[in-house]
């Protein structure tokens, strides 16, 4: 019998890139299929060509046995493709029903047939045991309820292949437990799940078969059952790689952040709630939490970024509260932002610009306010060497830069400052394996060193690696601190899910 | 046409490019209204460049190229000024008014009145500035929408109350010889060197200095800029203060150089303003392409003065290859992006 969903041969170039090097992959009907891969690696251009969003250079796509073309991804849907992309396509002021619906609502006397499209909508997640309600507005549900109404809408368009993105990079443990409840039993119903992901003990505990991607090209295609962890990395990395950051007892000196009973308000609610705690030299804090529950506004407060609507902020005992960002770092911080591209660069600005950034002020960069460049590129190529960012040189722009990279260059840029605290976000969000590595082993050192680091993390196994004490974030409130060495997914995620007295 | 040639014409550089499209458009322009179209560009290279006529393009570069940078430097940190004519206006008023009342020896009082001039088209720019940073009203409207109340009240000024009633035009009185910029030869005067030397100094900033990096860093992401300690609002303000100062210069310079009063509507018909805008956009904010776009932009307007003396084809053809030209350059990258 004909594989569900064949691709032959695809290439795709961008310029000089090659994107895609004659990937060959079979996906069979009823199976999780996991696509693995490092930054850069392919996996992002093949899924746009499965799903129509691009054409491939040559190859092509063959569904049951039978070629297709598509000219946009209306044509992929048509054929039964639905793709969960990582960054949700949801209109936030709509319900549940209209957002599946949209596009292709039922209709009585050219009105749109409400009653039968919840019905609908209904039926579809009573089926999957999808829990959700269709009359909700999709601003008020959290993010992973969000995910499971981009799949009704795959569903709804009657997907029988279905793309998961990167599907649990925003969920709680018991959230991404309920989403592989979901994923068995669709493949139960005879449907056919993609799954893109970093993560190996998911591609463990969920997949059938896995293809590894790098530089473009399958490296491996395994069955999930009949292979490790350790083997899938050796094929995405092409090298062995220690999975668990290695740390010895924290020192923890001197207060170095105070933070007393911080709110920051915003859409007339608390969105950090009278939060207060303190770090100190030498050791690392971590922030657990779902994402949108006041980390982001936190973190906004204690850099500057925002003012907080009251409370006490101390950066090395200077009073930091209400005033720009210039102050908070010239009272001793280094940050490293969440989002790199829109907040931790200037795509377009070359690497030495980019890497100068926050130093213009310094006495080794400016005299009588003029710019010395030929320091500024010469401390760009010593950090460029030291911390083995991939760049074609300092003058060079920085777009080019895979995530991984580009995330290297802004960690290299902050670490630089030798400030006493720093605040890291979403450190290694979307970062590979080798690069993950890498910057957990430098977090570490510094820590060694002597420096206070305020850690947010979306990813629990981050935070546990690394944290000497952990603070659980819920609705902008900090439930509970709990020793690293004390932490596990469990008491966490149910923390997380704001059930403190539960995991207590 | 065929696909590899269209490519091999795309990897011409993006400005000859632009302009050689602009040029065959405008002949087929011409050829259709029955002239001919050598003539007419012939006309236009010799009313601008020929070394009679070169003293006169540089005169009216002067203040296109001053506007030019003036619109090129809140460009480049990604800000709009659209107020120049206002900004403009209120130099030149200032410079036309304050030798009337200012007894000081002439160069002494010529420095004073061009210094009081610049000081008060920024704070003028930088009231535009403050509406956005204070009352979050965006500088794109706020700039735009002063400009009208300062070219209505200079109007109503030297109309009324500061008129020269000697003359049956709306203008003041003529300033003292002692204060008039001294002449190069013909109609160009030393307000030409004193363009240059802004000019260096804008490229100056931006290449060499910390605040020019800064801004240079704003314009290519501004969350970016502000997560890195540039202070936001107060760079607003300090650079449409700059960016408006330059405009009163070259409104004092007009008025000190080539008018010896403030004529109404003699600084906004021109519309030095919205030529120099399109010429810093057509260089990105970038200050010394920018200069060079106004320079080939105030060579065109010239050469289509002339061309309209000695052909009878009209001088909007100048203004018709400007457009075409700024068009071109506009969507190249979408010809680029979607033939590759």
């Amino acid at each position: 019998m004909a594989a569900e969903l064949e691709a032959i041969g695809i290439v795709k170039r961008y310029g000089g890139l090659l994107a895609n090097d004659h990937i060959d992959l079979a996906v069979e009907r009823g199976e999780v299929h996991a696509v693995m891969g490092e930054n850069g690696a392919g996996k992002s251009t093949l899924m746009s060509i499965l799903y129509g969003m691009q054409a491939p250079d040559e190859g092509s796509i063959l569904l049951r046995g039978r070629q297709v073309r598509y000219r946009s991804a209306l044509d992929a849907i048509a054929e039964g493709m639905g793709m969960v992309h990582q960054a949700f396509k949801l209109f936030n002021s709509l319900t549940v029903w209209e957002n599946v619906v949209y596009g292709l609502e039922p209709q009585r006397g050219g009105f749109i047939d409400r009653a039968a499209a919840i019905a609908k909508v209904g039926a579809l997640a009573e089926r999957y045991h999808l829990q959700v309600d269709p009359a909700e507005t999709v601003g008020r549900l959290s993010v992973g309820v969000r995910q499971r109404v981009e799949i009704l809408k795959a569903l709804y368009r009657d997907a029988n292949i279905l793309i998961l993105d990167e599907p649990t990079a925003v969920l709680t443990p018991q959230e991404r437990d309920g989403l592989f409840t979901v994923i068995r039993n669709l493949t139960a119903d005879g449907r056919t799940v993609i799954f893109v992901t970093h993560k190996l003990h998911e591609v463990m505990a969920i997949t059938d078969r896995v293809t590894v991607l790098r530089d473009g090209k399958v490296v491996a295609q395994m069955i999930t059952g009949e292979t490790s962890a350790r083997e899938i990395i050796r094929a995405m990395t092409g090298r062995a790689v220690n999975l668990t950051v290695e740390k010895g007892e924290a020192k923890p000196g001197a207060p170095v952040l105070k933070v007393e009973r911080l709110t920051v308000e915003g859409a007339g609610k608390a969105l950090v709630d009278n939060a207060s705690f303190v770090v100190r030299a030498g050791e690392i804090v971590g922030i657990a939490g779902v994402a949108g529950n006041g980390q982001t506004e936190l973190i906004e407060a204690l850099t500057g970024m925002r003012s907080p609507d009251e409370g006490h902020v101390e950066i090395v005992g200077h009073d930091v509260a209400g005033f720009d960002v210039e102050h908070h770092r010239a009272a001793g911080l280094a940050y490293i932002p969440e989002d790199r591209a829109a907040t931790g660069t200037a795509r377009q600005a070359s690497a030495a610009d980019n890497l100068a950034m926050g130093f213009q002020h310094t006495p080794a960069f400016a005299r009588i306010g003029l710019l010395d460049y030929k320091a500024v590129a010469a401390r760009a190529r010593e950090l460029i060497a030291r911390f083995g960012i991939r760049v074609a040189s300092e003058a060079a722009p920085v777009v080019s830069l895979s995530g991984g990279n580009l995330q290297k260059l802004v960690v290299a840029r902050e670490l630089a400052h030798q400030a006493p605290l720093l605040i890291a976000e979403q450190p290694t969000r979307g970062v590979d394996v080798g690069a993950i590595e890498f910057i957990h082993g430098l977090l570490i050192a510094e820590r060694d060193k002597g420096r206070a680091t305020l850690l947010v993390s979306a990813e629990l196994s981050e935070i546990m690696a690394l944290s000497d004490r952990i603070l659980v974030m819920f609705e902008g409130r900090i439930l509970a601190e709990i020793p690293g060495e004390r932490a596990d997914e469990e008491t966490l995620g149910l923390i997380m899910a704001g059930r403190a007295k539960q995991a207590a | 046409m065929s696909a590899a040639s269209a490519r091999r014409l795309l990897r011409i550089p993006a400005v000859p490019l632009a302009i050689l499209i602009g040029v065959l458009l405008g002949a087929l322009l011409i050829l259709a209204s029955g002239r001919n179209p050598l003539t007419a560009y012939s006309a236009i290279l010799v009313g601008a460049l020929a070394p009679e006529n070169l003293p006169d393009t540089l005169n009216w570069a002067v203040p296109l190229v001053g506007m030019t940078l003036v619109a090129a430097l809140p460009l480049r940190g990604g800000m709009v000024n659209l107020g120049g004519d206002g900004q403009l206006v209120v130099g030149a008023l200032v410079a036309a008014l304050v030798p009337l009342y200012l007894p000081a020896p002439g160069p002494v009082a010529a420095v004073a009145v061009i210094l009081a001039a610049m000081l008060a088209a920024g704070a003028y720019a930088s009231l535009a500035a403050r509406g956005e940073t204070r009352f979050g009203i965006p500088m794109l409207i706020s700039s735009l929408l002063l400009s009208y109340p300062a070219v209505g009240i200079a109007s109503y000024v030297v109309g009324f109350p500061l008129r020269d009633t000697t003359t049956g035009l709306a203008q003041t009185v003529m300033i003292p010889a002692s204060v008039r910029l001294p002449a190069i030869t013909g109609p160009l005067n030393i307000g030409l060197f004193l363009m240059a030397a802004v000019g260096a100094a804008v490229v100056f900033f931006d290449r060499r200095t910390v605040a020019g990096y800064e801004l240079r860093m704003r314009g290519l992401n501004a969350r970016f800029a502000g997560y890195g300690g540039v202070r936001l609002a107060s760079q607003t303000v300090r650079i449409m203060f700059a960016s408006g100062a330059i405009a009163g210069l070259v409104g004092a310079i007009i008025v000190l150089g080539s008018q010896y009063r403030y004529q109404d509507g003699a600084l906004v018909t021109p519309g030095y303003t919205w030529s120099g805008l399109m010429a810093a956009l057509l260089a990105g904010g970038e200050p010394l392409a920018a200069i060079g776009a106004g320079a080939f932009f105030a060579a065109l307007q010239t050469g289509g003065f002339a061309m309209q003396r000695e052909t009878a084809i009209p001088r909007v053809l100048t203004m018709v290859l400007q457009a075409i030209i700024i068009l071109f350059l506009a969507i190249r990258h979408g010809v680029g992006r979607r033939s590759s």
